[in-house]
């Protein structure tokens, strides 16, 4: 079992060193990954480059924890179009 | 001193008068519900006599405040049989508000079979036959009457499909290619011009005065600030989302978040999406040599339009905005954008509503007419439209009257109107709007400046107040806007830029000459409402019409697996003020 991540727009091009099968999709190994802010560093994505954050197609923070199997979807800054007012942003900061 | 252009369309003779002192502050949506309240008996046929249709540029529309181009068209609606204001963006707008028209009322009803042309410019306004350019499709018309009228002139119109006085059909306004892609789409408003013997608005605005500005400096200093926050916003600025890629970026973005609803509202996730996403149509478009970025009216720092071309980047069809191409596409299983292009095209063509044809579709799939995912038989059930047939005469009705005679059971609709491109289940929030909102399922109705800038009412954040408030709050602030002639996008800059807020009402104070402050104008968003909400009241609406359909509560949505569960309580409490 893998993460699978989708990355969108002008971020697929961080995926194209690895990528294999479906556009802009990279599969990487949850070794020291615990959440979201460690799957931006495992590939080299700063915060700031991003702006809708999905984990299983919830919308999540930085802090959102993830795990084996789960699908993360990272949109570019410049792809940012939610009606955020209608979204809670999930976190797991808590824990 | 700004007019109200009457047509009589009994006696085919137009005439002017003042704007009354208690409309002296409306344009848009405040303007157009104001006057089809006062005008309209709420019980009246929509396709009767009694019934007008009023247009009305925004308060600012017209001068060169940024993003302002928008108009309004009011009358009772034939598919929900309550009240209804559809909006576009077109410089027919600002031409009429250079001209000094706040508002055209057409009225009565043509006895016999001819269409008429009503023609607007400094020196006056007639009715001229226009059978010439009836039953045709839009394509074509328009470049006969640019050629008739003049490359500089604004056109308004409306298609065959609002000939066969279906409620599916939508007015339609010129793009500044000259293509008929701009709609006021929703409520079938376009029938209800045809019904009275109209089909064409023609507007010249050679030699207009302009608008008037009365305080010319608050307006100055008003448009100057909200400049500054539409070009420094992410989401407004060049390069940023709408501007990139068009309305139409959100595909990815609500399929990731599971949303996106496929083949008839079944499934809220489909990775076929991504075929027509908004990166895959600016790729395209830039191949093909279409134009992206792109403005709806000349003005806008926005610029989130295009025009979409054929493969060979030949015979554009205009914008393919994100509604469009969702309802079109992956709401009748469809993933290929040259078919969703030709699609859209048809509608634009025959002057249906693209997201209440889309869902007309996706229905007659459900009923058998044709399999999810076959765009030429989607195609030819445009073409039954075009011919007049039987078949075609229903799927002009709209979504609901083709689930009854079909035996659908799955009807997406709200007070008999189709919901665009988010499923309730997974965004409850919009949910709760689509099934309050005096227009039927409508996800432009609370699509505005979040409540802890307008304060409209309850405390800052959205996400900790319950959705009655949040949607009624979100209602109000776009009521509002709807009035003042902006664009809804110039919301994402001004929620997060409070100077931006200023802005927009200071250039408001400005024409008006008015000192509206942020707060107050809340007010005038609330009495918008209560006023449309008076109407359907009293054209039978209850709280039972204030409903999702019914298998949003029971048919659970995958890929989240959640239906629709918000209390019919709470939906009752969105308009207890």
């Amino acid at each position: 079992m893998v993460i699978k991540v989708k990355l969108y727009g002008n971020l697929r091009e961080k995926a194209s060193r690895s990528a294999e099968g479906a556009p802009g999709m990279v599969e990487i190994e949850d070794r020291g990954i615990k959440m979201v802010s460690d799957v931006l560093n495992a590939l080299n994505i700063d915060e700031a480059e991003t702006s809708h954050l999905f984990v299983n197609g919830k919308y999540s923070g930085l802090r959102k924890k993830v795990k084996n199997g789960d699908r993360v979807a990272i949109f570019p800054k410049n792809m940012g179009l939610l009606y955020k007012w209608y979204f809670r942003r999930e976190e797991n900061d808590q824990e | 001193m700004r007019k109200i252009l009457r047509v009589n369309m009994n006696t085919l003779e137009t005439s002017y008068e003042d704007v009354p002192e208690k409309y002296q502050t409306l344009g848009g949506r405040s303007m157009t519900s104001t006057v089809v309240a006062d005008e309209v008996p709420p019980t009246c046929h929509p396709l009767g006599p009694h019934n007008k249709v009023v247009f009305a540029p925004g308060i600012v529309t017209g001068t060169d405040a940024p993003t302002s181009g928008r108009i309004s068209v009011g009358g009772k609606s034939p598919l929900t049989g309550g009240i209804k204001e559809a909006n576009a963006g077109t410089k027919c707008a600002q031409m009429l508000g250079r001209l000094g028209i706040a508002a055209i009322v057409v009225e009565g009803k043509h006895e016999g079979d001819d269409y008429y042309l009503l023609k607007v410019t400094r020196d006056g306004s007639a009715l001229i036959n226009a059978n010439q350019w009836s039953g045709k499709g839009l394509y074509e018309v328009y470049k006969e009457l640019f050629e008739e009228f003049g490359k500089a002139v604004g056109i308004c119109s409306v298609g065959i499909a609002a000939e066969l006085l279906g409620a599916n059909s939508g007015v339609c306004f010129s793009d500044p290619e000259g293509l008929p892609s701009r709609y006021a789409g929703r409520g079938g408003l376009g029938a209800v011009m045809a019904s009275k013997g109209l089909k064409f608005v023609v507007v010249d605005d050679t030699s207009a005065p302009g608008v008037e500005i009365k305080n010319n400096e608050a307006f100055e200093k008003g448009k100057e600030k909200l400049r500054k926050a539409l070009t420094s916003h992410d989401v407004t600025k060049p390069g940023g989302a709408l501007n990139s890629y068009g309305t139409d970026v959100l595909i990815n973005i609500i399929n990731e978040a599971g949303a996106l609803p496929q083949r008839n509202f079944s499934s809220g996730q489909d990775d076929r999406s991504e075929n027509v996403s908004g990166e895959k149509k600016a790729e395209e478009i830039k191949k093909r040599g279409g134009v992206r970025p792109h403005v709806c009216s000349p003005g806008c720092i926005i610029k989130c339009s295009e025009v979409w071309t054929n493969p060979d980047g030949t015979d554009p069809v205009g914008v393919l905005e994100y509604e469009s191409v969702w309802a079109l596409g992956p709401n009748c299983g469809i993933y290929d954008l040259d078919v969703v292009g030709e699609l859209n095209r048809a509608c634009n063509d025959l002057g249906l509503d693209t997201i209440e044809a889309g869902n007309t579709i996706a229905v007659a799939m459900e009923g058998g007419l044709a399999e999810f995912g076959d765009g030429e038989k989607a195609l030819q059930l445009f073409e039954e439209i075009r011919n007049k047939t039987p078949t075609g005469k229903i799927l002009a009705s709209g979504t609901e009257v083709t689930g009854k005679v079909f035996g659908v059971v799955r009807i997406p609709t709200v007070k008999g109107q189709a919901l665009p491109a988010y499923d309730p289940r997974s965004i409850k929030g919009i949910g709760v709007t689509y099934a309050t909102t005096p227009m039927g399922a409508d996800h432009t109705a609370g699509y505005a400046i979040a409540p802890e800038i307008l304060k409209v009412g309850g405390e800052a954040d959205p996400f900790d107040k319950k959705k009655a408030d949040l949607s009624r709050d979100l209602q109000v602030a776009t009521a509002f806007i709807d009035s003042s002639g902006y664009c809804l996008f110039i919301a994402f800059a001004l929620l997060d830029i409070s100077e931006g807020v200023e802005g927009m009402v200071e250039t408001i104070n400005g024409v008006l000459g008015t000192d509206f402050t942020v707060d107050s104008v809340a007010e005038i968003g609330k009495q918008i409402l209560k006023t449309e909400r008076v109407f359907n009241e009293a054209a039978g609406f209850t709280s039972v019409d204030d409903r999702l359909p019914e298998f949003m509560r029971e048919e659970a949505l995958p890929p989240h697996n959640e239906v629709f569960d918000v209390p019919d309580e709470e939906l009752d409490r969105v308009f207890n003020f």
